[in-house]
């Protein structure tokens, strides 16, 4: 048995795909949703379905724009959002050292 | 289990914000920079040949090569100067010493096919559309951008051509064109793509 605090994890960003995206904005600062659905390998519909989720979250922002008439959205991750990753990352670091003993 | 789940996820967070940080390198504007500055090189040289420019190639050689060289080191000048480092990820540091290498490589062959003479056989403008090609070919994996193989395709296919007409002086004008359609062109849509420049 471990400790493992169940509730302290981020529902919202135990999700792999909301996961990566988070993490890939940390990197990229701002990137167009092409760039977001490739770096997470995902569809069109589930990368849309999970960024909506970030937005209403809070943890990313949206910019729509056009660009040669086209229309082009734009992530970025918010203040919320680093946060929200660095408590997560943090979170897995507070296990490993606890649960270093306790290999089943 | 819970380490090695710990442990599985902080390794899938950090490859996601290595490429992202590959992915912001790839918007950088010294595409654009270079791919402009090296298509003047080539209309001006084109423009001596026929007289209708009075500036000596060599000048504006050592003014389109050495100021882009600037803005590509203006990090590092920075650094120099104080700056503040800027952390990057391992894929972003590979994708930015890939481009610096080529553009080592090609700025030292350039000065000794130059000082040589050898510059008039016309070879190496071709010898820089392959080299741009295999970039663009490593870039695409590193930066996670497929799209740029087929950038890396038409300078291939560019290099073929150049070598080609490499008697004629018409093939400085094919080399512009490239210049700004295959270099400058796709700094300008990763620019467009990315959002604001990164400084």
């Amino acid at each position: 048995m471990t400790d493992f605090d169940h509730a302290a994890i981020d529902e919202i960003l135990h999700s792999r795909v909301r996961l990566a995206i988070v993490a890939f904005l940390a990197g990229a600062r701002t990137a167009d949703f092409s760039a977001v659905r490739a770096a997470t390998k995902t569809t069109d519909g589930n990368a849309s379905i999970h960024l909506r989720k970030l937005e209403d979250a809070g943890y990313v922002s949206v910019e729509k724009r056009f660009v040669a008439r086209r229309p082009q959205t734009l992530y970025a991750l918010t203040e919320k959002g680093r946060q929200a990753l660095l408590a997560y990352v943090a979170h897995l670091e507070n296990l490993l050292p606890r649960s270093g003993g306790t290999r089943p | 289990m819970i380490d090695e789940q710990a442990r599985e996820d902080i390794a899938f967070i950090r490859r996601a914000i290595e490429e992202g940080s590959a992915y912001a390198t790839a918007c950088s504007p010294d595409m654009l920079v270079w791919g402009v500055a090296v298509a003047i090189g080539y209309l001006g040289t084109y423009g001596f040949i026929r007289g209708w420019s009075p500036i000596a190639p060599n000048a504006l050689w050592a003014a389109c090569i050495g100021l882009p060289w600037l803005y590509s080191l203006r990090r590092q000048l920075g650094r120099l100067l104080g700056s503040a480092p800027s952390a990057r990820g391992p894929m972003a540091q590979a994708l930015s010493m890939l481009w610096l290498g080529c553009g080592v490589l090609l700025t030292t062959l350039a000065i000794a096919v130059c000082w040589d003479g050898e510059i008039r056989q016309g070879w190496f403008d071709a010898v820089v559309a392959g080299v741009l090609g295999t970039a663009f070919f490593a870039s695409s994996w590193l930066a996670n951008l497929p799209w740029l193989r087929w950038v890396a395709i038409a300078w291939w296919i560019g290099e073929l051509a150049i070598f080609a007409s490499r008697h004629h002086p018409e093939m400085l004008l094919l080399a512009a064109a490239l210049m700004l359609a295959l270099l400058a062109g796709p700094g300008l849509l990763l620019l467009m793509r990315g959002g604001r420049p990164r400084r």
